[in-house]
Protein backbone atom coordinates (compact mmCIF):
# COMPACT_ATOMS: atom_id res chain seq x y z
CA UNK A 1 0.00 0.00 0.00
CA UNK A 2 2.99 2.56 0.50
CA UNK A 3 3.60 4.19 -2.69
CA UNK A 4 6.54 5.61 -3.83
CA UNK A 5 7.82 9.03 -2.22
CA UNK A 6 8.28 11.92 -4.87
CA UNK A 7 9.41 14.50 -2.05
CA UNK A 8 12.00 16.83 -3.19
CA UNK A 9 14.79 18.13 -0.37
CA UNK A 10 14.94 21.47 -1.15
CA UNK A 11 18.42 24.09 -0.30
CA UNK A 12 19.06 26.69 1.19
CA UNK A 13 21.50 29.79 0.73
CA UNK A 14 20.79 32.62 2.80
CA UNK A 15 22.60 35.62 1.69
CA UNK A 16 21.92 38.23 4.38
CA UNK A 17 20.09 38.29 7.45
CA UNK A 18 19.29 41.26 9.81
CA UNK A 19 15.77 41.53 12.43
CA UNK A 20 13.98 42.86 9.76
CA UNK A 21 15.31 42.01 6.72
CA UNK A 22 16.57 38.54 4.92
CA UNK A 23 17.50 37.45 1.68
CA UNK A 24 18.08 34.21 0.41
CA UNK A 25 17.93 31.40 -2.39
CA UNK A 26 15.57 28.59 -2.18
CA UNK A 27 16.49 26.02 -5.03
CA UNK A 28 15.26 22.41 -5.96
CA UNK A 29 12.04 22.65 -5.42
CA UNK A 30 9.23 24.75 -7.71
CA UNK A 31 7.19 27.38 -7.69
CA UNK A 32 4.06 26.21 -5.64
CA UNK A 33 5.69 25.83 -2.75
CA UNK A 34 7.88 29.10 -3.24
CA UNK A 35 4.18 31.29 -3.63
CA UNK A 36 2.56 29.08 -0.79
CA UNK A 37 5.83 29.92 1.49
CA UNK A 38 5.22 33.62 1.06
CA UNK A 39 1.77 33.90 1.11
CA UNK A 40 1.41 32.22 4.53
CA UNK A 41 4.29 34.41 5.48
CA UNK A 42 1.79 37.05 4.51
CA UNK A 43 -1.47 36.35 5.80
CA UNK A 44 -0.90 33.35 7.92
CA UNK A 45 2.23 33.51 10.33
CA UNK A 46 -0.22 35.12 13.63
CA UNK A 47 1.18 37.97 15.64
CA UNK A 48 -0.54 40.11 18.46
CA UNK A 49 -2.24 43.35 17.62
CA UNK A 50 -4.69 45.81 19.53
CA UNK A 51 -7.85 44.44 18.44
CA UNK A 52 -10.03 46.08 21.71
CA UNK A 53 -10.11 49.07 23.05
CA UNK A 54 -11.90 50.75 25.50
CA UNK A 55 -11.92 54.64 25.81
CA UNK A 56 -11.93 56.39 29.36
CA UNK A 57 -11.23 59.94 28.36
CA UNK A 58 -10.23 61.28 24.91
CA UNK A 59 -10.64 65.40 24.29
CA UNK A 60 -8.48 64.90 21.14
CA UNK A 61 -8.75 66.29 17.79
CA UNK A 62 -9.03 62.57 16.71
CA UNK A 63 -12.21 60.63 17.38
CA UNK A 64 -12.28 57.38 19.45
CA UNK A 65 -12.69 54.94 16.39
CA UNK A 66 -9.47 56.68 14.35
CA UNK A 67 -7.36 56.37 18.05
CA UNK A 68 -8.66 52.54 18.08
CA UNK A 69 -6.91 52.01 14.81
CA UNK A 70 -4.57 53.52 14.91
CA UNK A 71 -3.77 51.45 17.77
CA UNK A 72 -4.52 48.37 16.23
CA UNK A 73 -1.74 48.98 13.65
CA UNK A 74 1.04 49.33 15.90
CA UNK A 75 3.59 46.48 15.48
CA UNK A 76 3.76 44.30 18.68
CA UNK A 77 6.78 41.90 19.33
CA UNK A 78 5.02 38.45 19.03
CA UNK A 79 7.37 35.78 19.21
CA UNK A 80 4.82 34.69 21.96
CA UNK A 81 1.99 34.49 19.27
CA UNK A 82 2.99 30.98 17.67
CA UNK A 83 2.28 29.62 21.01
CA UNK A 84 -0.71 31.58 22.03
CA UNK A 85 -4.70 31.14 21.47
CA UNK A 86 -6.89 32.81 18.97
CA UNK A 87 -9.49 34.31 21.61
CA UNK A 88 -12.15 32.66 19.64
CA UNK A 89 -11.67 29.27 20.51
CA UNK A 90 -10.18 30.54 24.17
CA UNK A 91 -11.77 27.78 26.77
CA UNK A 92 -10.19 29.78 29.75
CA UNK A 93 -12.18 32.97 28.87
CA UNK A 94 -15.10 34.50 26.55
CA UNK A 95 -12.59 36.16 24.49
CA UNK A 96 -13.13 39.48 26.96
CA UNK A 97 -9.37 39.58 27.15
CA UNK A 98 -9.24 38.59 31.09
CA UNK A 99 -7.19 35.38 30.14
CA UNK A 100 -3.24 35.38 29.61
CA UNK A 101 -3.53 32.32 27.44
CA UNK A 102 -5.21 34.58 24.60
CA UNK A 103 -4.73 38.44 25.27
CA UNK A 104 -2.60 40.96 26.58
CA UNK A 105 -3.93 43.92 28.17
CA UNK A 106 -2.51 47.57 27.70
CA UNK A 107 -2.88 50.63 29.26
CA UNK A 108 -2.73 54.30 27.88
CA UNK A 109 -2.64 57.32 30.03
CA UNK A 110 -1.45 61.36 28.42
CA UNK A 111 -2.41 64.62 29.41
CA UNK A 112 -0.60 68.00 28.20
CA UNK A 113 -0.78 70.32 30.79
CA UNK A 114 2.00 73.01 29.21
CA UNK A 115 1.96 75.32 25.69
CA UNK A 116 4.11 72.57 24.01
CA UNK A 117 2.42 70.19 22.36
CA UNK A 118 2.45 66.63 24.01
CA UNK A 119 3.06 63.69 21.17
CA UNK A 120 1.74 60.60 22.54
CA UNK A 121 3.56 57.37 20.94
CA UNK A 122 3.74 53.67 20.99
CA UNK A 123 6.16 54.15 24.14
CA UNK A 124 3.09 55.64 26.13
CA UNK A 125 1.46 52.00 25.94
CA UNK A 126 1.62 50.31 29.01
CA UNK A 127 2.02 46.31 28.34
CA UNK A 128 1.00 43.63 31.20
CA UNK A 129 3.46 41.53 29.59
CA UNK A 130 6.70 42.64 29.53
CA UNK A 131 7.64 40.17 26.01
CA UNK A 132 4.41 41.38 24.10
CA UNK A 133 5.87 45.49 23.64
CA UNK A 134 5.59 48.00 20.83
CA UNK A 135 8.68 47.36 18.69
CA UNK A 136 11.01 49.53 19.06
CA UNK A 137 12.87 51.22 16.04
CA UNK A 138 15.35 52.83 17.55
CA UNK A 139 18.22 51.31 15.20
CA UNK A 140 21.29 50.90 17.18
CA UNK A 141 23.72 50.81 14.10
CA UNK A 142 22.08 54.16 12.91
CA UNK A 143 24.77 56.81 13.10
CA UNK A 144 21.95 59.61 14.22
CA UNK A 145 23.48 61.19 17.20
CA UNK A 146 19.70 61.87 18.13
CA UNK A 147 19.29 59.25 20.61
CA UNK A 148 15.49 60.20 21.64
CA UNK A 149 13.60 57.97 19.83
CA UNK A 150 10.22 58.76 19.81
CA UNK A 151 7.80 55.36 18.92
CA UNK A 152 5.15 55.25 16.70
CA UNK A 153 3.35 58.58 17.03
CA UNK A 154 -0.59 58.55 17.92
CA UNK A 155 -1.83 61.67 18.50
CA UNK A 156 -1.07 64.90 19.58
CA UNK A 157 -2.34 66.54 22.80
CA UNK A 158 -2.70 70.48 23.16
CA UNK A 159 -3.40 72.33 26.61
CA UNK A 160 -5.75 70.83 28.72
CA UNK A 161 -6.90 67.66 26.08
CA UNK A 162 -6.00 64.32 27.37
CA UNK A 163 -6.07 60.52 26.35
CA UNK A 164 -7.02 58.07 28.55
CA UNK A 165 -7.61 54.58 27.37
CA UNK A 166 -7.07 50.33 28.35
CA UNK A 167 -6.55 48.11 25.21
CA UNK A 168 -6.96 44.83 24.59
CA UNK A 169 -4.57 42.54 22.29
CA UNK A 170 -4.92 39.44 20.85
CA UNK A 171 -4.07 37.31 18.13
CA UNK A 172 -4.76 37.24 14.82
CA UNK A 173 -3.63 36.59 11.29
CA UNK A 174 -3.13 39.02 8.26
CA UNK A 175 -6.15 36.92 6.54
CA UNK A 176 -8.41 38.15 9.11
CA UNK A 177 -6.67 42.20 9.54
CA UNK A 178 -3.57 43.59 7.76
CA UNK A 179 -2.64 44.34 11.48
CA UNK A 180 -1.63 41.13 12.01
CA UNK A 181 0.65 40.53 8.88
CA UNK A 182 4.38 40.48 10.27
CA UNK A 183 5.62 40.85 6.39
CA UNK A 184 6.26 43.91 5.32
CA UNK A 185 6.97 42.79 1.98
CA UNK A 186 8.01 39.24 1.04
CA UNK A 187 8.66 39.12 -2.47
CA UNK A 188 10.33 36.55 -4.82
CA UNK A 189 11.83 35.97 -8.04
CA UNK A 190 12.73 33.07 -10.16
CA UNK A 191 17.13 33.14 -11.01
CA UNK A 192 17.42 34.43 -14.52
CA UNK A 193 20.12 32.60 -16.75
CA UNK A 194 21.85 35.04 -19.07
CA UNK A 195 24.05 33.44 -22.52
CA UNK A 196 25.69 36.17 -24.62
CA UNK A 197 26.26 34.62 -28.34
CA UNK A 198 29.68 35.90 -28.51
CA UNK A 199 30.05 35.69 -31.77
CA UNK A 200 27.40 37.52 -32.37
CA UNK A 201 28.60 40.10 -30.03
CA UNK A 202 31.86 40.90 -31.60
CA UNK A 203 30.26 41.38 -34.81
CA UNK A 204 28.71 44.45 -32.84
CA UNK A 205 30.46 48.02 -33.34
CA UNK A 206 31.64 49.58 -30.36
CA UNK A 207 28.42 52.14 -30.16
CA UNK A 208 25.88 49.21 -30.84
CA UNK A 209 27.80 47.68 -27.39
CA UNK A 210 27.00 50.55 -26.03
CA UNK A 211 23.45 51.16 -27.27
CA UNK A 212 22.51 47.29 -26.52
CA UNK A 213 23.78 47.84 -23.21
CA UNK A 214 21.58 51.29 -22.26
CA UNK A 215 18.69 49.43 -23.69
CA UNK A 216 17.96 47.69 -20.15
CA UNK A 217 16.41 49.64 -18.14
CA UNK A 218 17.84 48.32 -15.31
CA UNK A 219 21.83 47.71 -15.13
CA UNK A 220 21.68 44.07 -16.20
CA UNK A 221 25.28 44.40 -18.58
CA UNK A 222 28.33 46.38 -18.74
CA UNK A 223 30.88 47.22 -21.22
CA UNK A 224 34.28 46.90 -20.01
CA UNK A 225 36.28 50.01 -20.78
CA UNK A 226 39.48 48.32 -21.65
CA UNK A 227 38.23 45.12 -23.68
CA UNK A 228 35.47 46.33 -25.17
CA UNK A 229 33.38 43.30 -24.58
CA UNK A 230 30.04 43.33 -23.19
CA UNK A 231 29.71 41.62 -19.94
CA UNK A 232 27.41 40.89 -16.97
CA UNK A 233 27.00 42.99 -14.57
CA UNK A 234 24.16 42.26 -12.38
CA UNK A 235 21.96 39.36 -13.91
CA UNK A 236 19.53 39.57 -10.67
CA UNK A 237 19.02 43.21 -12.17
CA UNK A 238 16.77 41.78 -14.89
CA UNK A 239 13.27 42.38 -14.32
CA UNK A 240 12.09 40.11 -17.37
CA UNK A 241 11.18 43.47 -19.67
CA UNK A 242 12.70 41.61 -22.53
CA UNK A 243 14.04 45.03 -23.77
CA UNK A 244 17.71 44.22 -25.05
CA UNK A 245 15.96 41.12 -26.44
CA UNK A 246 13.72 43.32 -28.46
CA UNK A 247 16.75 45.79 -28.97
CA UNK A 248 19.11 42.78 -30.59
CA UNK A 249 16.20 41.88 -32.93
CA UNK A 250 15.91 45.86 -34.03
CA UNK A 251 19.89 45.72 -35.08
CA UNK A 252 19.33 42.76 -36.62
CA UNK A 253 20.88 40.30 -34.52
CA UNK A 254 17.95 38.13 -32.87
CA UNK A 255 19.91 35.58 -30.36
CA UNK A 256 22.67 37.99 -29.32
CA UNK A 257 21.86 37.30 -26.01
CA UNK A 258 19.81 34.43 -24.43
CA UNK A 259 17.71 35.30 -20.76
CA UNK A 260 15.44 32.18 -19.31
CA UNK A 261 14.17 31.50 -16.07
CA UNK A 262 15.53 28.88 -14.27
CA UNK A 263 12.25 27.12 -12.64
CA UNK A 264 13.71 25.52 -9.57
CA UNK A 265 15.25 28.90 -8.40
CA UNK A 266 14.28 31.44 -6.27
CA UNK A 267 15.57 34.51 -4.91
CA UNK A 268 13.48 35.20 -1.57
CA UNK A 269 13.73 38.69 -0.14
CA UNK A 270 11.69 39.37 3.56
CA UNK A 271 10.77 42.29 5.73
CA UNK A 272 9.92 42.34 8.69
CA UNK A 273 7.20 45.03 10.36
CA UNK A 274 9.34 43.87 13.49
CA UNK A 275 6.75 41.72 15.27
CA UNK A 276 8.89 38.81 14.67
CA UNK A 277 12.64 37.78 13.30
CA UNK A 278 12.47 37.82 9.63
CA UNK A 279 14.21 34.44 10.15
CA UNK A 280 11.92 32.92 12.45
CA UNK A 281 9.06 34.67 10.24
CA UNK A 282 10.14 32.06 7.72
CA UNK A 283 10.33 29.02 10.10
CA UNK A 284 6.72 30.19 11.63
CA UNK A 285 5.62 29.96 7.94
CA UNK A 286 7.05 26.44 7.59
CA UNK A 287 5.26 25.50 11.04
CA UNK A 288 2.20 27.09 9.31
CA UNK A 289 2.57 25.56 6.18
CA UNK A 290 2.87 22.10 8.25
CA UNK A 291 -0.28 22.80 10.34
CA UNK A 292 -2.12 23.52 7.75
CA UNK A 293 -1.74 20.28 5.56
CA UNK A 294 -2.16 18.54 8.50
CA UNK A 295 -5.48 19.76 8.89
CA UNK A 296 -6.65 18.66 5.30
CA UNK A 297 -5.76 15.06 5.85
CA UNK A 298 -8.47 12.73 5.68
CA UNK A 299 -10.18 11.50 8.26
CA UNK A 300 -10.12 8.08 8.87
CA UNK A 301 -14.11 7.70 8.91
CA UNK A 302 -14.14 9.00 5.58
CA UNK A 303 -11.14 6.22 4.19
CA UNK A 304 -13.61 3.53 5.63
CA UNK A 305 -16.50 4.52 4.22
CA UNK A 306 -14.93 4.67 1.24
CA UNK A 307 -13.58 1.30 1.65
CA UNK A 308 -17.01 -0.13 2.25
CA UNK A 309 -17.95 1.40 -1.06
CA UNK A 310 -15.35 -0.15 -2.79
CA UNK A 311 -16.45 -3.32 -1.71
CA UNK A 312 -19.93 -2.59 -2.56
CA UNK A 313 -18.92 -1.78 -5.95
CA UNK A 314 -16.74 -4.40 -6.58
CA UNK A 315 -19.25 -7.23 -5.35
CA UNK A 316 -21.85 -5.39 -7.68
CA UNK A 317 -19.42 -5.32 -10.21
CA UNK A 318 -18.65 -8.88 -9.80
CA UNK A 319 -22.29 -10.06 -9.45
CA UNK B 1 -23.27 46.05 6.94
CA UNK B 2 -24.11 42.98 5.29
CA UNK B 3 -20.18 42.13 4.69
CA UNK B 4 -19.74 38.64 5.59
CA UNK B 5 -17.31 37.88 9.07
CA UNK B 6 -13.77 38.16 8.31
CA UNK B 7 -13.28 35.21 10.19
CA UNK B 8 -15.62 33.45 7.73
CA UNK B 9 -12.74 32.73 5.69
CA UNK B 10 -10.85 30.58 7.79
CA UNK B 11 -12.68 29.31 10.58
CA UNK B 12 -14.45 26.08 9.51
CA UNK B 13 -18.58 26.55 10.77
CA UNK B 14 -19.54 23.81 13.43
CA UNK B 15 -20.92 20.43 12.08
CA UNK B 16 -19.36 20.73 8.16
CA UNK B 17 -16.59 18.53 7.48
CA UNK B 18 -12.88 19.81 7.01
CA UNK B 19 -12.44 17.60 3.82
CA UNK B 20 -15.22 15.63 2.46
CA UNK B 21 -14.43 12.81 -0.30
CA UNK B 22 -16.74 11.92 -3.39
CA UNK B 23 -15.75 9.33 -5.80
CA UNK B 24 -16.92 9.61 -9.59
CA UNK B 25 -19.70 7.64 -10.78
CA UNK B 26 -18.91 7.28 -14.22
CA UNK B 27 -14.94 7.11 -14.06
CA UNK B 28 -13.58 4.53 -12.14
CA UNK B 29 -10.16 5.79 -9.72
CA UNK B 30 -11.66 9.33 -10.02
CA UNK B 31 -12.30 11.27 -7.32
CA UNK B 32 -12.76 15.37 -5.70
CA UNK B 33 -12.09 16.22 -2.43
CA UNK B 34 -13.46 19.16 -1.12
CA UNK B 35 -11.47 21.30 1.22
CA UNK B 36 -13.16 23.86 3.14
CA UNK B 37 -11.93 26.77 4.23
CA UNK B 38 -8.53 26.47 2.41
CA UNK B 39 -7.38 28.45 -0.97
CA UNK B 40 -4.73 28.32 -3.52
CA UNK B 41 -2.11 27.79 -0.86
CA UNK B 42 -2.86 24.36 -0.27
CA UNK B 43 -4.62 23.95 -3.63
CA UNK B 44 -1.74 24.69 -5.82
CA UNK B 45 0.86 23.01 -3.92
CA UNK B 46 -0.93 19.82 -3.33
CA UNK B 47 -1.62 20.04 -7.48
CA UNK B 48 2.04 20.26 -8.53
CA UNK B 49 2.71 17.48 -6.22
CA UNK B 50 0.36 15.08 -7.57
CA UNK B 51 1.33 15.89 -11.11
CA UNK B 52 5.20 14.60 -9.56
CA UNK B 53 3.32 11.00 -9.14
CA UNK B 54 3.19 9.04 -12.17
CA UNK B 55 0.26 7.06 -11.52
CA UNK B 56 -1.69 10.43 -11.44
CA UNK B 57 -3.26 11.17 -14.94
CA UNK B 58 -5.10 13.94 -14.14
CA UNK B 59 -4.68 16.14 -11.13
CA UNK B 60 -6.38 19.70 -10.14
CA UNK B 61 -7.86 22.67 -8.09
CA UNK B 62 -10.46 24.98 -8.08
CA UNK B 63 -11.28 27.84 -5.88
CA UNK B 64 -15.21 27.76 -7.15
CA UNK B 65 -15.97 31.32 -6.13
CA UNK B 66 -14.00 33.91 -3.84
CA UNK B 67 -17.10 33.79 -1.50
CA UNK B 68 -17.74 30.45 -1.49
CA UNK B 69 -14.54 29.35 1.22
CA UNK B 70 -13.78 26.38 -0.07
CA UNK B 71 -11.33 24.25 -3.06
CA UNK B 72 -12.21 21.41 -4.84
CA UNK B 73 -9.28 19.23 -6.05
CA UNK B 74 -9.96 16.64 -8.48
CA UNK B 75 -7.78 13.30 -9.00
CA UNK B 76 -7.49 10.95 -11.77
CA UNK B 77 -5.04 7.71 -11.00
CA UNK B 78 -4.47 4.46 -12.98
CA UNK B 79 -5.19 1.63 -11.32
CA UNK B 80 -2.22 1.27 -10.00
CA UNK B 81 -3.01 3.71 -7.38
CA UNK B 82 -6.06 5.44 -5.94
CA UNK B 83 -7.03 9.23 -5.84
CA UNK B 84 -7.32 8.54 -1.96
CA UNK B 85 -3.56 7.06 -2.15
CA UNK B 86 -2.25 9.70 -4.46
CA UNK B 87 -4.03 12.56 -2.30
CA UNK B 88 -2.39 11.27 0.91
CA UNK B 89 1.58 10.38 -0.79
CA UNK B 90 1.15 14.28 -1.97
CA UNK B 91 0.29 15.20 1.53
CA UNK B 92 2.81 12.87 2.95
CA UNK B 93 5.68 13.91 0.86
CA UNK B 94 4.99 17.60 1.11
CA UNK B 95 4.86 17.05 4.79
CA UNK B 96 8.74 15.89 4.74
CA UNK B 97 9.40 18.56 2.32
CA UNK B 98 8.64 21.03 4.68
CA UNK B 99 10.52 19.24 7.56
CA UNK B 100 13.70 18.85 4.82
CA UNK B 101 13.53 22.74 4.13
CA UNK B 102 12.73 23.43 7.95
CA UNK B 103 16.50 21.44 8.98
CA UNK B 104 18.40 23.12 6.08
CA UNK B 105 17.59 26.10 7.35
CA UNK B 106 17.93 25.96 10.45
CA UNK B 107 21.62 24.46 9.91
CA UNK B 108 22.32 27.74 7.16
CA UNK B 109 20.72 29.65 9.57
CA UNK B 110 23.84 28.99 12.25
CA UNK B 111 26.15 28.42 9.62
CA UNK B 112 25.65 32.35 8.37
CA UNK B 113 25.73 33.50 12.37
CA UNK B 114 29.21 31.72 12.43
CA UNK B 115 30.57 33.19 9.28
CA UNK B 116 29.72 36.66 10.73
ZN1 LIG C 1 -8.64 33.49 26.75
Amino acid sequence: MEGVSYQRFPKIKIREVRDDYMKFELRETDASIANALRRVMIAEVPTIAIDLVEIEVNSSVLNDEFIAHRLGLVPLTSERAMGMRFSRDCDACDGDGQCEYCSVEFHLRAKCINDQTLDVTSKDLYSSDHTVVPVDFSDSSSSFENSENKGIIIVKLRRGQELILRAIARKGIGKDHAKWSPAATVTFMYEPEIYINEELMESLTLEEKREFVESSPTPVFKLDENTYQVEINDAEAYTYDEEVIKKAESMGKPGLVEIRAKEDSFIFTVESTGAVKASQLFLNAIDVLKQKLDAVRLSADTVEADEQFGELGAHMRGG
Amino acid sequence: MNAPDRYERFVVPEGVAKVSYERDTKIINAASFTIEREDHTIGNILRMQLHRDENVLFAGYKLPHPLKYKIIIRIHTTSQSSPMQAYNQAINDLDKELDHLKNAFEAELSRHSLRQ
